[in-house]
């Protein structure tokens, strides 16, 4: 717990700083998100639930099975997420997350909103304001793929991004 | 409902020859009970009806309703112990039904009563008549007049539907186009909770069914999911990750004052139930790295983790006979899995076949439980017996059907 703390202070100073390039290496130590810890304490501000909603401006992240941890083979995405919203400042964001269909439908709302709130807490320590980020879990029920095999399961275990302004 | 009890009398001290066991049970009366497994042979040769269409679906529907309440086996005629007698006819409207139910050997008579209800809602004067003969021979209560929810997909979306106990009379109550995420009743079978997105978020509503209201009773930011209503009406349990991270709490519905339960910045909590008194809560948490039940207070404190068992122990089910059923994930399919929560001991449901069993809710009766069986990714809704009847499908038609929940009366 007090790992997670010190974690969020990170993500925190960064985004106040509104730098933090060096969240983006990892060299230093872990920002939420990047271990599947949430930002504790950093609770969400309210919902953006007017305006103009714009799907798909961004690549999808992938999840390893029931993992909310954002793998490096992720980040890179992140950080294009991140760099569009420092060069839009006006505009928030909705960070979708969502599961395979496997297992059960309540329990995979939850990890799906850790995925959500895992790639939430990366986007503050890349320096975005936790105030422009919200998260929604669909947990299995909105799938990409319809196959019931490892490759559609793949494809589903993911967070989208959603433009809210 | 409209139908009409007219008169009712009650059979007493009955004396059965036989290896029946008698127990004596409130007032004074005495009522036939066996081992658990073994049937009480009944027979309806006697209960002359019509030939229309509403005394036709009353007799039917009774004798099924009958073998499928875990207590009788229906047989043609010959040597049943128990046998109804009367008629079943139509008039103006009406189906004006009289049930005499015998001892065979004695004569004695466990139920007379007469009954009257619309005639284009047969089935529900069966369910009522073969919950009366469960009750007046049993001393149990019986199932029949229960409901049962559950979720079905339509057009890609998905929707609330509910049905009788026995498969009959499904209905669609929602047709928002929408998710719909697991259903559960309240204390009474007017109340139900369920997660859905109408206002594009996952949020909880809670639906009274008589009136067809519908009202969000948690909206906070980030994930609102598994609410659930207490055993008194007055709190829910409630999945909330408005604080960072989903976790479990406790909202008055009166106040709206929030409880947070669970602090747990690594895991996932999910699927509260409440304990039949109120005190407790039951529910599902990955802070073991792998989904399993915790136990803990509805005042807080220290929870306790009652399964270790499976790769996945989900969906807990708190019911009335102070059991948990819950979804069990051991060999790499998911099997059904009853708890005492006192000594923590489980026992897996005998499901002999390679379909997964998920979803689990008690009947009122605490004997039977409907689930979700889901085989080559297709999910219907079936009905375990945990004395042992063979399993029974619910849904007939096609499609997918999932999250069944049993009401509570």
């Amino acid at each position: 717990m007090i790992m997670v703390g010190v974690a969020v202070g990170l993500g925190v100073t960064g985004c106040k700083k509104r730098g933090a390039a060096e969240g983006r290496s990892g060299a230093v130590a872990p920002i939420g998100g990047l271990h599947g810890d949430s930002i504790y304490g950093e609770g969400l501000g309210p919902r953006f639930d007017d305006g103009e909603f714009i799907e798909g401006q961004f690549q999808a992240v992938y999840y390893a099975y029931d993992s909310a941890q954002i793998s490096a083979t992720e980040r890179a995405k992140l950080e294009e997420v991140a760099e569009y919203l420092r060069r839009n400042p006006q505009v928030n964001l909705i960070v979708e997350g969502h599961t395979d269909e496997r297992g059960s439908r309540e329990y995979n709302l939850s990890l799906g909103e850790r995925r959500a709130l895992a790639a939430r807490a990366y986007l503050i320590g890349l320096g975005i304001d936790s105030g422009r980020l919200q998260t929604r879990s669909y947990g299995q029920e909105r799938p990409v793929a319809f196959g019931h095999n490892e490759e559609a399961w793949r494809q589903n275990r993911r967070a989208e991004f959603v433009i809210a302004q | 409902m409209n139908s009409n009890a007219t008169q009712s009398s009650w059979g007493t001290f009955v004396l059965l020859a036989g290896m029946l066991v008698f127990a004596p049970i409130a007032e004074g009366q005495i009522r036939i009970t066996k081992p658990a497994g073994e049937k009480i042979t009944i027979q309806l040769a006697g209960l002359s009806g019509g030939e229309d269409e509403a005394s036709r679906v009353f007799l039917q529907t009774l004798q099924r309703n009958l073998d499928r309440s875990g207590w009788f086996s229906v047989v043609r005629a010959g040597q049943a112990e128990v046998s109804a007698v009367g008629s079943v006819q139509v008039r103006r409207n009406q189906l004006h039904v009289q049930c005499t139910v015998m001892g065979t050997a004695n004569r004695q008579q466990y139920l007379s009563q007469s009954y009257r209800h619309a005639a284009d809602d047969a089935r529900r004067l069966a369910h009522r008549v073969a919950d009366d003969i469960v009750e007046a021979v049993t001393g149990r209560k019986g199932i029949a007049s229960t409901r049962i929810l559950l979720v079905g997909v339509t057009d890609n979306a998905r929707e609330l539907f509910i049905m009788d106990a026995d498969g009959g009379n499904l209905r669609q109550l929602t047709r928002d186009r929408n998710i719909v995420v697991r259903p559960r009743w309240g204390p009474t079978a007017n109340q139900l909770t369920y997660t859905g997105y109408l206002q594009r978020f996952p949020d909880v509503y809670l639906v009274e069914l008589e009136t067809g209201n519908r009202t969000v009773v948690a909206n906070y930011s980030g994930l609102n999911s598994g609410g659930v209503l207490s055993p008194d009406g007055r709190d829910m349990a409630v999945i909330l990750s408005k604080d960072g991270n989903p976790e479990l709490y406790i909202k008055n519905l009166r106040s709206g004052r929030l409880t947070r339960l669970t602090n747990t910045p690594r895991a996932n909590e999910a699927s509260p139930s409440w304990s039949p008194d109120g005190r407790q809560i039951v529910y599902v948490s990955d802070q073991a790295g792998r989904p399993h039940l915790y136990i803990i207070s509805r005042d807080g404190g220290a929870p306790r983790r009652v399964t270790s068992r499976g790769t996945a122990n989900v969906a807990p089910d708190w019911g009335p006979n102070g059991l948990i059923a819950f979804s069990s994930r051991i060999g790499g399919r998911y099997q059904i899995a009853i708890m005492d929560p006192q000594t923590e001991q489980i026992r897996y449901l005998d499901t002999p076949d390679h379909a997964d069993y998920e979803d689990p809710s008690w009947a009122p009766n605490g004997r039977h439980l409907v689930c979700a069986r889901r085989e080559n990714f297709r999910s219907s809704i079936y009905v375990l017996d945990t004395v042992g009847d063979p399993p029974v499908r619910l849904t007939q038609q096609g499609g997918d059907w999932f999250s069944p929940a049993w009401s509570p009366e």
